[in-house]
């Protein structure tokens, strides 16, 4: 099992750590998956993540200027790691200014990913800033644990408001409520909601959009043939609706939400070349 | 007994303000000792191992008036007005160092005796006036010597350079390794977790000689500090941009940061890991952190490095050898002893401290010291353990401790040679 990768374009290091700080401010530990041509970043749905899951696709062509993985066998060349992404967050958040950072795989008290980032410096010879991460493998057999998850059945698909004002509209609602319901009709109509004995909130966006779902096998999704106006709903955790509008350092390319009526809502947030998707189940 | 010391002073108030920081990351008070050339101002944790010292000149102040007045009742005059203040007291009136020095137009601090009181006025834009009165307790003076000149090891850099490779390390790394070779040098996180499984991360970071203004290697060693106690250190010197000098040695033995200028100057000096202990487990009572001094064997071999000196004096006195002194003041009970600091350490502190009805005694302050006298360690033990102990302990002199639960049982250790002023106040018997 072998992982070395290189970035030196500063332009990618500084996406490279982006994405990172987004993750990191989602889990605290997540799984890494390397495969020949992308990473994940992978949250399973475990009760102690409150049930949200999350699964981040990166390809990486576009950051990495040198990659190389061997994976655990020749017939399922990936890599599986378990890793706290505030750690490599951190390793990345003064490599701003490096010449190149060097990311591998390596095996010395116990395993661990070391970011070695070479800084310039007032003398000959490079300042070299060494990270060493400790990693968890993950065997083969849990393999099955990190699948990526389905696109839901949903009610309603819908773009989300700018992510700068939505993010403002949260924070504000979080110090008066734990919860926040969400609710989206297909005529591009959604509403955060927040109520409390002492007071209700809601904010009202519109003509939003709506993203064009192409059916896979041509039957009808449980989104076509319902009235336009119909709101479907999900309450959820403000806190985790906010962790994901905070991470957001860049705004997305395409930033929509898909909403199973009171069961889940699926965010998926799309770079150019990061997709990001966040499910977050309904409260009881 | 009364002193009256008034200083009036125009601050530099983002470098004083910052100092005053720095020295809140060593211990929650320090000493303030106005003295003719300047102002000092000392702190010292409370596991002894760690160390402030920063003294403003005369010259830094817009004005600076220090009196020394003797009354009628008085046979000498006082030299200076050892007293102490709780950081947190100090630490509103520097709040927001940034911001102050745009509000701030002047800032005077002057001291009453009379009412042992300190009183910080800020004169602010518009009119305002803020006055913090500041109360103090007198006690013995500070000082911790370290002789610098004898380091093997000196490198000297710009804070500029330092802030930079500290920012590597997380907020939350308490101790870091530096390790020297006189081709590297090697900063390193340090943990006290098996290295069989760590799930900290660890930052290391490599240097070039050249990156220093100046580099000097004599002994390759590797010592281990406290991180968190040098930031403020390391903010403060930002503040001035005077360049750092470490003084180190070999593991064990403080290593020293200092800057110096003309109208200031400032050492903190810290205790490095010893080998020896990084090997043992440590037996230690459960209230003294992990991190110790130089244990017992390693001191041994030490020269006593006893110097009665306060830098700003000119009297530089060595003293006899310890051994001696230790021993025989060891019978005295519940003394306050002499401190004999500096040449200028006056015994007419402890009389007015017994007045205020505080144990001022003089003590080798190690907790390690203390515990072992307490467990049933008999006097010879007690005698012997110290005195190797003092003669390791970096703080040539002897810190204060107020309240000391069990100071009753603890005598003094350290009495200078040459208190003439000890024998005119009736006090303890000098060697």
């Amino acid at each position: 099992m072998r992982f070395r990768a290189k970035i030196v374009d500063l332009a990618c290091l500084n996406h490279f750590s982006r994405v990172i700080n987004t993750i990191a401010k989602l889990a605290k530990t997540c799984t890494l998956r390397l495969t020949v041509s992308k990473l994940y970043f992978i949250l399973s749905d475990k009760v102690a993540n409150g049930g949200v899951s999350m699964w981040c696709e990166l390809c990486q062509g576009n950051f990495f200027d040198e990659f190389q993985m061997e994976g655990v066998a020749a017939e399922h060349n990936e890599i599986y790691l378990e890793l706290v992404p505030e750690n490599l967050s951190r390793a990345l958040k003064t490599a701003q200014s490096a010449k190149a950072v060097k990311i591998k795989l390596t095996n010395k008290h116990c395993p661990c990913l070391r970011v070695s980032v070479e800084l310039p410096s007032l003398s000959s010879s490079s300042r070299i800033v060494t990270h060493d991460i400790p990693v968890g493998v993950i065997p083969r057999r849990l393999w099955n644990d990190f699948r990526e998850p389905s696109v839901p059945d949903f009610d309603v698909s819908i773009y989300l408001p700018v992510l700068k004002t939505m993010k403002s509209v949260v924070e504000r609602m979080k110090n008066l409520s734990n919860s926040i319901v969400i609710e989206a009709n297909l005529s591009g109509e959604m509403n955060l909601k927040i109520e409390t004995d002492l007071v209700s909130v809601t904010t009202h966006f519109k003509d939003l959009g709506n993203p064009p779902w192409a059916s896979e096998d041509g039957c009808q999704s449980s989104a076509q043939g319902r009235d336009l106006e119909n709101m479907a709903e999900a309450r959820i955790d403000i806190k985790k609706l906010q962790q994901l509008l905070a991470g957001q350092q860049v705004n997305p390319t395409k930033a929509l939400c898909n909403i199973v009526s009171k069961r889940i809502v699926h965010f998926i947030l799309l770079h150019e070349d990061v997709s990001l998707q966040y499910f977050v189940p309904a409260l009881a | 007994v009364n002193l009256e010391c008034i200083l009036h002073c125009f601050l530099f108030l983002l470098v004083f303000g910052r100092a005053i920081h720095a020295i809140a990351r060593i211990s929650d008070e320090f000493w303030f000792d106005p003295i003719e050339k300047g102002l000092a101002l000392r702190s010292v944790n409370s596991s002894r191992s760690a160390y402030a010292y920063v003294f403003f000149s005369s010259m830094f102040f817009q004005r600076y008036c220090w009196t020394a007045v003797s009354q009628p009742c008085q046979k000498e005059k006082r030299l200076s007005l050892p007293c102490k203040l709780i950081i947190k007291s100090v630490l509103p009136v520097f709040r927001c160092v940034n911001v102050l020095e745009r509000n701030v137009e002047k800032c005077s601090i002057y001291t009453n005796v009379n009412d042992h009181h300190i009183t910080f006025q800020l004169l602010c834009k518009h009119g305002v006036v803020k006055t913090y009165n500041l109360t103090f307790q007198e006690c013995d003076p500070l000082q911790a010597v370290f002789a610098k000149h004898m380091c093997p090891n000196i490198l000297k850099v710009h804070s500029r350079l330092l802030a930079d490779i500290m920012i590597h390390f997380p907020t939350s790394q308490e101790e870091v390794t530096l390790s020297v070779t006189p081709v590297k040098v090697c900063l390193k996180s340090y943990t006290e977790e098996d290295t069989g499984f760590s799930k900290t991360m660890l930052t290391e970071i490599q240097l070039n000689p050249d990156e220093f203004d100046y580099f000097q290697v004599g002994v390759d060693s590797e010592v281990t500090f406290c991180l968190k106690e040098l930031r403020g250190l390391l903010a403060f010197s930002e503040a001035t941009s005077v360049p750092v000098s470490i003084h180190f040695d070999i593991s064990g033995r403080p290593i020293a940061f200092g800057i110096e200028d003309t109208v200031l100057e400032a050492s903190f000096i810290l205790a490095t890991l010893s080998d020896v202990e990084k090997e043992t487990a440590p037996q230690q009572p459960p209230c003294v952190s992990q991190r110790q001094e130089s244990n017992a064997e390693a001191a041994a071999s030490k020269k006593p490095r006893w110097n009665g000196n306060a830098p700003n004096t000119d009297s530089a006195k060595p003293t006899s050898p310890l051994a001696k002194q230790e021993i025989k003041s060891i019978p005295r009970v519940a003394k306050k002893g002499t401190t004999g600091v500096a040449g200028t350490a006056i015994t007419e502190a402890e009389d007015h401290a017994t007045l205020e009805g505080e144990a001022t005694e003089s003590q080798i302050v190690n907790p390690q010291i203390l515990y072992h006298t307490e467990f049933g360690g008999s006097v010879s033990y007690f005698c012997k353990y110290c005195v190797f102990q003092f003669h390791s302990l970096f703080f040539g002199a002897v810190c204060c401790k107020e309240e000391d639960a069990i100071s009753h049982t603890f005598h003094s250790l350290a009495t200078p040679s040459d208190a003439e002023e000890d024998c005119g106040s009736g006090q303890s018997s000098q060697v």
